[in-house]
């Protein structure tokens, strides 16, 4: 009762469902589609004659492998920025150096500055390094560039560890080391849910990066193999859709599995 | 003195960066390998299927085997081809074999020294020398000189047509512009817009200017600006066909959202398949495009005619715009030139312009007119390759021909012109700035 | 105490390798792409030295400008509806309607699909003849401007509600009630207490709407190609197009400079703004 639901607010809520709920209704029903009946008209009305077909082809064109392909990048991309900005996040907040101070403030710099801008010099580093048309040359930048948020999420979480809590640890002799692993990780996992959240989509969501620096089909990525089918298929959109569709489907997967974690991990972001 | 700490800063970086490749080049193992096999870059769309069937072909040939080597076929997204093989030859897992459409398209590559000169290969080798149609073969040539084989069919912009809305409206295909425009006024009445258009590609558009241009003012017009003179865009004969465009555009020709439709998508093709429009000016590719997607009516209600005349314009009827055909090329760093000409030598055989027949196209070989009635449209087959051989002039499609450079800004321009935000007088001043 | 006081104080070199590791792929670029905005580069070969030719070249032919136009206009809408939307959502989703849960998980299936699906799946339904939006929406500037828009919002609104939702079930209830029992109306009680509570919500929300909104690349590229003419060609669209469209790296280089030195500005501007910058916890104090 103390927080009355607001009318206009529901309605506005009506109206968004509807915004959501029509694309998706006509995606999916565009894909069950027979191709000759595709087009007819009218986007709005369901198939005649529904088929899998269109998701037959999608699977038949490497779909499975370019899948594979994204959720490995995000695996190391997720991997290289906890290995690396847990620690960099615990020294910013624990001590007190111009040398800490610094760092952080660097990682600060680069929040705004989209991956995107440095492509052209990622390319020539990439050619240079051997790294062209592996899932490296996407990893690597990828990685590069989420940083900064994770930086920015982890020390705000690590912030938030009360003083008496190293204290105690310190009494019972522990190293930093220790404390990172037995006090500061564990009580971040918050921070630690919404960098997981947060890298992975950057690797999800890529798709410049794999455009550029791989080129054969055994390193395609997912968000590259879509854009691919537009060509491939020719003109084929129940099967174009088909492929947007099934692209959806891991991660509502994960998102059903694990709905309390992804969305406290993205809720994390607003915090406090 | 600056450009020697521009270049310092440049080679520091580099060596930095080399230095550092021991350390973080772990996960790198190209295509291609070190076992001899050559890797060919192909645009990758629905026709990619001929050439995987020659390279798998070649690879088991004798030929192969003697030149110690094979081949391995890597279809490379349509869309973003052009930017993917230039990424790629830039880097150390280059293509060996390279699909490309001649003229502008490989000139920054026989500039870096990264393309084989094949004159002397195609002049001492009756196969390659006799097996192709010769208009075809120089149309992929620079100054003069040989550099690709090729290997498609041929992909002249026809007008296509729905027969069954020209019957049920009396109508027939459109043969001088008077013609053209009595046509999209009684369509207009009827409430069909006359022509499809997938504006959104922009490429589409193109089209249109290439036989206006050619119809008004003759093949020459656009030869002088492949020739690197832009001033030759000052020619009249650009500067009506622009006006005519936005005549057609203002007139409704076209629909009200042509912008909104893309050919990519299907929609420009379905809006002609399904009596939207009733006609579209497209590549000949379109034919199989319809047989794919729409087999009943490309089978029983799609039509096709030659770019109609413009009054008192200076090109000839007959001429033709649009891509002679595509080529392949080799690349110079190849590890085993003889295996990729001895692949080059395939396109020319009787086996593989079937096959190219069999899927609906219409090769530039010299031996094609006998095989065309396998084609599994004899009709259109022979239409093609008869428009094609009898034309007095094939003009390669424009944003080919001219520098890469100045192909974006000159598709901005024309997608300008298109949906308004340029006049024909701006269009032109904006094409002769161009490089 | 005095001895506890610095306990857990890792080394300083803890923070190395994620230093370096950003560096070498983040700064380093950077740095390599102003060193290449002095080149002229076609992508073969190696660069060669052109002097300030890229930099006159992108200061006087107006491109810049323009595409910078277009860019903080769709940053600035984006950001606008963005806000709107999920704010209103957000606040409504942490209330205690019934179907909340239900329509909250229906809320977030955009969110699901990458950019690249999203682009594709509206590419498709904005068609004049067959999608589902009549008209030439792709062909003006207003209408190729307000679908990126749209489809930027019907993407990223989920994520900005969900944390808009995180933030307002923090509001302490006693707040409300203390306002209920003023006799606060409804509309009052939204004003005084959600939206000042809801502040440092808005600036993490802002932030992360304002990087993404640089990032409508694959949606420009998908959907309008910068069209229709240049209209929506946002700086990272003209560095793409200038870069691999045709080939000039070194004019490409030009704008990306641009963009990192302009992307940094916003950086310090949204830290000084927002006060994430605020390394020292209030806890430092104590």
């Amino acid at each position: 009762m103390s927080r009355p639901a607001n009318p206009l607010a529901g309605l506005g809520a009506v109206i968004w469902l509807a915004v959501v709920l029509v694309p998706v209704y006509v995606m999916v029903s565009v894909s069950l589609t027979r191709q000759d009946e595709a087009l007819g008209g009218n986007a709005l009305r369901p198939p005649h004659h529904p088929t899998l077909a269109n998701y037959g082809t999608v699977l038949d064109n490497g779909f499975g492998h370019f899948l594979a392909n994204t959720v490995l990048v995000a695996a190391v991309v997720v991997g290289i920025v906890l290995v690396l900005c847990v620690p960099l996040a615990y020294v910013a907040v624990r001590t007190r150096g111009v040398w800490s101070g610094g760092a952080f403030r660097l990682f600060l710099l680069g929040v705004a500055v989209p991956a995107q801008a440095v492509v052209v010099p990622l390319y020539l580093m990439i050619t240079k390094l051997n790294l062209y048309d592996s899932l490296l040359a996407v990893a690597l930048p990828t990685a590069a560039f989420a940083m900064p948020v994770s930086v920015l999420v982890l020390t705000g979480t690590l912030r938030d560890i009360p003083e008496e809590l190293y204290e105690a640890m310190a009494l019972d002799g522990a190293s930093p080391a220790r404390m990172l692993f037995r006090l500061v990780v564990p009580l971040a996992r918050g921070g630690i849910g919404t960098v997981v959240v947060y890298a992975s989509l950057q690797a999800w969501n890529g798709f410049l990066f794999p455009l550029i620096f791989t080129q054969s089909e055994d390193s395609r990525m997912l968000t590259l193999g879509l854009f691919t089918y537009v060509s491939q298929f020719g003109v084929n959109i129940p099967a174009l859709l088909a492929s947007v569709v099934l692209s959806g489907v891991p991660v509502f997967a994960v998102y059903l599995v694990a709905r309390r974690t992804l969305v406290g991990g993205l809720m994390g972001a607003g915090g406090k | 003195m600056e450009t020697y700490s521009r270049r310092w800063f440049l080679g520091a970086g580099t060596t930095a960066l080399v230095s550092a490749a021991g350390l973080t080049a772990c996960g790198s193992g190209g295509p291609g390998g070190s076992d001899g096999t050559l890797t060919a870059f192909v645009y990758g769309d629905d026709a990619a299927k001929v050439q995987a069937k020659a390279v798998s072909r070649f690879n088991a040939s004798a030929a192969a085997r003697e030149t110690k080597g094979s081949l391995r076929l890597e279809k490379v997204p349509g869309a973003e081809y052009p930017a993917k093989l230039r990424t790629a030859m830039g880097s150390p897992n280059a293509p060996d074999v390279f699909f490309n459409w001649g003229g502008g398209s490989i000139k920054a590559y026989r500039e870096a020294g990264q393309i084989v000169d094949l004159t002397g290969t195609i002049a001492g080798d009756p196969v390659l020398k006799n097996g192709f149609l010769p208009s075809v073969l120089a149309a992929g040539a620079l100054g003069g000189r040989e550099y690709g084989i090729p290997m498609r069919g041929m992909q002249p912009v026809i007008l296509f047509y729905n027969k069954t809305l020209f019957a049920e409206h009396g109508l027939k295909p459109p043969a001088t512009w008077d013609q053209l425009l009595d046509n999209n006024a009684r369509l207009k009445k009827a409430g069909i817009t006359p022509f499809a258009l997938g504006g959104a590609d922009i490429w589409p558009e193109l089209m249109w200017l290439e036989y206006l241009v050619d119809r008004i003012g003759g093949p020459e017009v656009f030869d002088r600006v492949k020739n690197g003179d832009p001033a030759g865009w000052g020619d009249p004969a650009v500067l009506k066909a622009a006006r005519t465009v936005r005549e057609l555009v203002d007139d409704g020709a076209f629909g009200k959202g042509f912008s909104s439709v893309a050919y990519t998508n299907g929609g420009a093709p379905a809006a002609l398949a399904k009596g939207k429009a009733a006609m579209h000016l497209m590549g000949s590719w379109e034919y199989s495009t319809q047989l794919g997607k729409f087999p009943d009516f490309a089978r029983g209600h799609l039509g096709w005619c030659p770019f109609p005349e413009f009054d008192g314009g200076a090109g000839d009827v007959r001429n033709v715009v649009g891509n002679p055909t595509n080529y392949w090329s080799v690349n110079t760093r190849t590890r085993n030139k003889d295996t990729a000409l001895a692949f080059l030598r395939t396109c020319a055989s009787q086996t593989y312009a079937r096959e190219l027949i069999a899927n609906g196209d219409v090769p530039a070989t010299a031996n094609a007119d006998k095989l065309l009635d396998a084609s599994p449209s004899p009709e259109f087959a022979r239409f093609q390759y008869r428009l094609v051989r009898e034309a007095p002039a094939f003009t390669l499609s424009w944003d080919q021909a001219v520098d890469p450079d100045a192909a974006t800004p000159m598709l901005t321009e024309v997608n300008k012109l298109f949906v308004g935000k340029s006049s024909p007088e701006r269009f032109v001043a904006a094409l002769k700035a161009l490089k | 105490m005095s001895a506890a006081r610095g306990a857990g104080r890792p080394h300083p070199s803890w923070a190395l390798p994620a230093v370096l590791f950003f560096g070498f792929f983040a700064l380093v670029p950077m740095a390599l792409a102003f060193g290449l905005s002095f080149t002229s580069w076609n992508g073969l070969g190696e660069p060669r030295p052109a002097g300030l030719a890229n930099w006159h070249a992108l200061l006087t032919d107006g491109r810049l400008t323009r595409s910078l136009g277009v860019t903080v206009a769709l940053t600035v809408v984006s950001c606008a509806f963005q806000t709107t939307a999920a704010l209103l959502l957000g606040v409504w989703a942490a209330g205690p309607q019934r179907n909340r849960a239900v329509l909250s998980a229906v809320f977030f299936v955009p969110f699901l699909l990458s950019s690249t699906a999203v682009s594709l799946l509206f590419y498709a339904l904005l068609d004049p003849n067959f999608g589902i939006v009549p008209g030439d929406t792709l062909g003006t500037t207003s209408g190729a401007f307000l679908a990126l828009v749209f489809v930027g919002g019907w993407q990223f609104i989920p994520f900005h509600t969900l944390i808009y939702q995180g933030g307002a079930r923090q509001i302490p209830e006693v707040l409300y009630q203390a306002a209920a029992i003023d006799g606060a109306g409804r509309l009052r009680r939204f004003r005084s207490i959600t939206l000042p509570q809801l502040r440092n919500t808005a600036a993490t929300s802002l932030v992360l709407m304002v990087v993404g909104s640089l990032t409508y690349f694959e949606t420009v590229l998908i959907l309008t190609q910068g069209g229709p003419g240049t209209d929506t060609a946002i700086l990272p669209y003209l560095m793409y197009e200038a870069g691999f469209k045709a080939y000039d790296f070194g004019y490409a280089s030009a704008i990306a400079s641009f963009l990192v030195v302009a992307a940094t500005a916003l950086s310090l501007l949204l830290v000084r703004v927002t006060g994430f910058g605020a390394m020292r916890s209030t806890r430092e104090g104590m």
